[in-house]
C-alpha cells in the first residue's frame, strides 16, 4: 500500500522536471519498491525520433549490463505488437538467470517501453504486475506533462528568441530610422510631411531654421505655414496646396517664403507627393521646399543680358547707321549753305552777278531736293509700315544700303562694286530685316579688309537668279578670310573673329534669313576673301515664325 | 563768259579743290570766284597729282576721306615731293582726326558744312601765313 502511495505521489515530484528525470525517478522507484535486478527503459522521442534508453540496477549488482544489451538481448523474444508480449520470461542476463518483464508505456507502447527484471522465479507476482502497470501508467502521464512542458518551453524559448531577434532588428532599424530622420532634419532643403486633410505633421530642421517657426505652431493648423508666403503669393498659393490636397495628387508651386535670419523674401519651389499604402489609401502627401531664389536670379541675369545684348547690336547698329546718315545728309546740307552764301555775295556785288545767283540758287535747290531724298530714303527703311512682308526690288533695297553706307565704306577706303542682275522677280519678304542682312554682310566684308593694304579693298555685291524661283545675293571681299574648318560656326550667336564687335550679327541674320524660308552661307574665295550669299523664294509666301523676337524689325526709339 | 576767267585765272591766286563730293566740287569753285581766286577741282588724290596744277596751286582746300588715296596720305606725298602747298581740311566726319594733320602743318580743318566767312578766313591765312 505505501509502495502505490509512493508511486501515485511521483507526478507530485516530477512536476516541473524534464521527460529524463522523470524516468529517473521512476526507475529509483522501482528498483527499490520491487527489489529488482534492474529496471531499463526505451524511449521514443517524438521529435527527435533517437530513443533514450536508461538503466537502472539494484545496488547490490556489481556488473552492469547497459539499457542497449538488455533491449538487445530482449529484441528477439520482443518483436511486433506490445499486446502479444509475454507477461514474463526467463532468460540469461549477465552471468545469472532472470525473469524479465516488459511494460509497454502508452496503450501501443507509443511512448516507449520499461522493462523490469527480478531473479525470483514467481516475478511479478499478481500485486507487482499491478504495481508495474500503476507506475507504467504514471510514468505515460508524467512523461506527457514533461513532453508538454518540453514543447511548451521550446514554444517560449523560440518565442524568446523570436522576439529577442525582433528587437534586435527594431533596434538597428531604430537606428536606421534615426539616421534617416537625422539625414532628413539636416538635408539643405525644408522637408515636410502632411496629413490628408492638409494640416502638417512634420517638418524638418531646415523649415524651422528658415522660417522660424516651431514645430508646435506648425503643426497647430492646416495653414500654418502660410504666415512666411509673401503677401501677393498667398493665394496662389492656398489655392494650389488645396487643389493638390483635396485632389490627392500633391502639388507643385513657386512661392515666396520669407527667410527670418534677415526677413528676404526668396522664391521657393515646393513639391508635394501623395504617399498611399498597399491598397491605395492616402496615407499622408511628403514633399520638399528647395530654395531657388539664386537660380531663378542667374536666370534672370541671362534673360537680361540676352535682352542687353540683342539691344547693344541693335543700338551698335543704329549708331553706325546713324554716322552714315549723318554724312549723307551732311554732303548736301554743306552744299545748299556754300551756294546759298555764294549766291548772297553774287547778288552783293556791284553789279549783281544776277545770272551767277540764279544758277547757284537752282543748286541749292537741287542740294535741297537730294537732302529730301535722303531723308525719303530714312523713312522707307524705318516706317513701321514697311515691316510687313511686301514684294522686294533686292536690286533697289541694295541699292539704298550701298547709298545709306557709302560713306562708312568710303572711309574704310572700301570701293563697292555692284552687279546686280536684270529682270530679277520680286521677292517677298519684310524689306527691313532684309536690308539689314544686306548691311551685316557688307560690314562684314568691310570690316575683314580693314587690314588689307596689298591691294584694293573692293567689294563685289551681285544679285542673280538661283534656279527658277529663288534670288541669290552675295557679297563678296579680298579680306583675310576664315579658316575654312571655323566656317560652321561662323553664324553660331557671340563667333566672332574680330577683336571688337559682339558678333551677334550673321547669327541674326541668319535668323532673319530663315525666317524668309531662304538660306545663308559663307564660302572661301579661290582667291583672298570669303563669298557670303543668302538666296531666298520668290514666291509669295509668309514669314515663319519669330524665333523669340530675334531679328525684330529695330524702330528709331530703340536707338535712344 | 569763259575767255573773261581765262584771263583772270593767271592774274588771280589758285586755289584747288580736291573731294570726292560732287555738290562740293559743284559749289566751292562760283564761291572761291566772289572771293577773287581761281579755282580748279578734283574728284581725288591721284587726278590732283596727274593735273599740270599742283606747282600753281597756292591753297589747297582737301577732303579727308576720300577712296584711294586719301587726303592726310595727300599731305604726306607733297611733302615727299617738296611741294608743300598750304592745306585746308575739310570734312564730314566729325571723328576725323584732325589734330595729327593739322601738326603735320595744315593751315585748318573746316567741318562740313561750313560758312563761307570761315573758308575764306582759312583761305586768306594760308595765303598769307603771320
Amino acid at each position: 500500500m505505501n509502495d502505490l502511495v509512493s508511486l501515485l505521489a511521483l507526478p507530485a515530484i516530477w512536476s516541473g522536471g524534464n521527460p529524463s528525470q522523470v524516468l529517473h525517478t521512476l526507475l529509483d522507484a522501482m528498483v527499490r519498491m520491487l527489489r529488482l535486478e534492474l529496471a531499463s527503459v526505451r524511449l521514443i522521442d517524438p521529435v527527435s525520433e533517437a530513443p533514450v534508453e536508461l538503466v537502472r540496477t539494484a545496488e547490490w549488482r556489481e556488473s552492469m549490463p547497459s539499457a542497449h544489451e538488455i533491449f538487445e538481448a530482449l529484441s528477439l523474444s520482443l518483436e511486433g505488437d506490445g499486446h502479444k508480449w509475454p507477461q514474463a520470461l526467463r532468460k540469461i542476463l549477465g552471468d545469472r538467470e532472470v525473469s524479465i518483464v516488459p511494460v509497454p508505456l502508452g496503450l501501443n507502447a507509443e511512448l516507449g517501453m520499461i522493462v523490469v527484471a527480478a531473479e525470483r522465479a514467481d516475478f511479478p507476482r499478481q500485486t507487482e504486475a499491478l504495481l508495474l502497470n500503476i507506475a507504467a501508467n504514471q510514468a505515460v502521464i508524467g512523461l506527457q506533462e514533461a513532453r508538454l512542458r518540453s514543447r511548451q518551453k521550446r514554444v517560449a524559448d523560440e518565442l524568446d528568441r523570436k522576439v529577442r531577434q525582433r528587437t534586435a532588428e527594431l533596434v538597428a532599424a531604430n537606428a536606421e530610422l534615426q539616421l534617416q530622420v537625422a539625414q532628413l532634419q539636416q538635408i539643405p532643403v525644408a522637408a515636410w510631411t502632411i496629413l490628408p486633410d492638409g494640416t502638417p505633421d512634420f517638418v524638418n530642421q531646415n523649415w524651422l531654421e528658415y522660417t522660424g517657426q516651431s514645430l508646435d505652431y506648425v503643426q497647430s493648423g492646416p495653414e500654418t505655414w502660410m504666415s512666411v508666403v509673401h503677401p501677393e503669393d498667398r493665394e496662389r498659393a492656398s489655392r494650389s496646396y488645396w487643389e493638390g490636397i483635396g485632389s490627392g495628387r500633391g502639388f507643385t508651386a513657386e512661392v515666396r517664403f520669407r527667410r527670418a535670419r534677415d526677413g528676404a523674401y526668396r522664391w521657393h519651389l515646393n513639391r508635394a507627393v501623395a504617399l498611399c499604402d498597399a491598397d491605395g489609401k492616402l496615407l499622408k502627401f511628403v514633399g520638399t521646399s528647395t530654395d531657388i531664389e539664386d537660380l531663378k536670379q542667374s536666370q534672370e541675369e541671362l534673360r537680361i543680358t540676352q535682352a542687353n545684348l540683342a539691344h547693344v547690336n541693335r543700338v551698335t547698329t543704329m549708331g553706325e547707321l546713324t554716322a552714315s546718315i549723318a554724312h549723307e545728309v551732311n554732303q548736301p546740307l554743306s552744299g545748299i549753305i556754300t551756294n546759298a552764301g555764294t549766291c548772297l555775295r553774287m547778288l552783293a556785288s556791284d553789279p549783281p552777278n544776277v545770272e551767277g545767283a540764279r544758277e547757284t540758287a537752282r543748286r541749292t535747290i537741287r542740294d535741297g531736293n537730294r537732302a529730301s531724298e535722303v531723308i525719303t530714303r530714312l523713312r522707307a527703311l524705318f516706317s513701321k509700315k514697311s515691316a510687313a512682308t511686301q514684294p522686294i526690288d533686292l536690286n533697289e533695297a541694295a541699292r539704298e544700303v550701298i547709298a545709306l553706307s557709302f560713306s562708312e565704306f568710303q572711309s574704310g577706303r572700301v570701293v563697292v562694286r555692284q552687279e546686280l542682275g536684270d529682270d530679277l522677280p520680286l521677292v517677298n519678304g519684310d524689306r527691313v530685316q532684309l536690308q539689314q542682312v544686306i548691311l551685316n554682310l557688307l560690314r562684314n566684308g568691310s570690316d575683314a579688309m580693314s587690314t588689307v593694304d596689298d591691294r584694293a579693298r573692293e567689294l563685289l555685291i551681285r544679285t542673280e537668279l538661283d534656279g527658277d524661283d529663288r534670288v541669290r545675293l552675295s557679297v563678296t571681299d579680298v579680306g583675310v578670310g576664315f579658316e575654312s574648318q571655323a566656317a560652321g560656326r561662323l553664324f553660331e550667336p557671340f563667333y566672332t573673329t574680330k577683336n571688337e564687335g559682339m558678333g551677334v550679327g550673321l547669327s541674326v541674320s541668319r535668323s532673319i534669313i530663315e525666317r524668309h524660308r531662304g538660306r545663308l552661307w559663307a564660302m572661301p574665295n579661290q582667291g583672298p576673301g570669303v563669298t557670303f550669299s543668302f538666296s531666298i523664294p520668290c514666291k509669295p509666301g509668309d514669314l515663319t515664325g519669330d524665333h523669340n523676337g530675334i531679328g525684330r524689325t529695330p524702330s528709331m526709339t530703340d536707338a535712344g | 563768259m569763259e575767255p573773261h576767267q581765262e584771263r583772270r585765272v593767271s592774274e588771280r591766286p589758285l586755289v584747288s579743290v580736291v573731294d570726292d563730293d560732287e555738290s562740293v566740287r559743284e559749289s566751292l569753285p562760283d564761291l572761291l570766284g566772289e572771293f577773287g581766286f581761281a579755282a580748279r577741282t578734283f574728284s581725288s588724290a591721284e587726278e590732283f597729282l596727274a593735273s599740270s596744277c599742283v606747282d600753281q596751286t597756292r591753297c589747297l582746300i582737301l577732303d579727308v576721306t576720300m577712296p584711294g588715296m586719301s587726303g592726310p596720305e595727300l599731305q604726306q606725298e607733297l611733302k615727299l615731293r617738296r611741294q608743300e602747298i598750304p592745306i585746308v581740311f575739310i570734312t564730314g566726319h566729325r571723328e576725323d582726326a584732325v589734330r595729327p594733320v593739322l601738326e603735320r602743318g595744315a593751315i585748318a580743318c573746316l567741318f562740313k558744312p561750313f560758312n563761307d566767312a570761315s573758308l575764306l578766313e582759312a583761305i586768306n591765312l594760308a595765303l598769307h601765313p603771320k
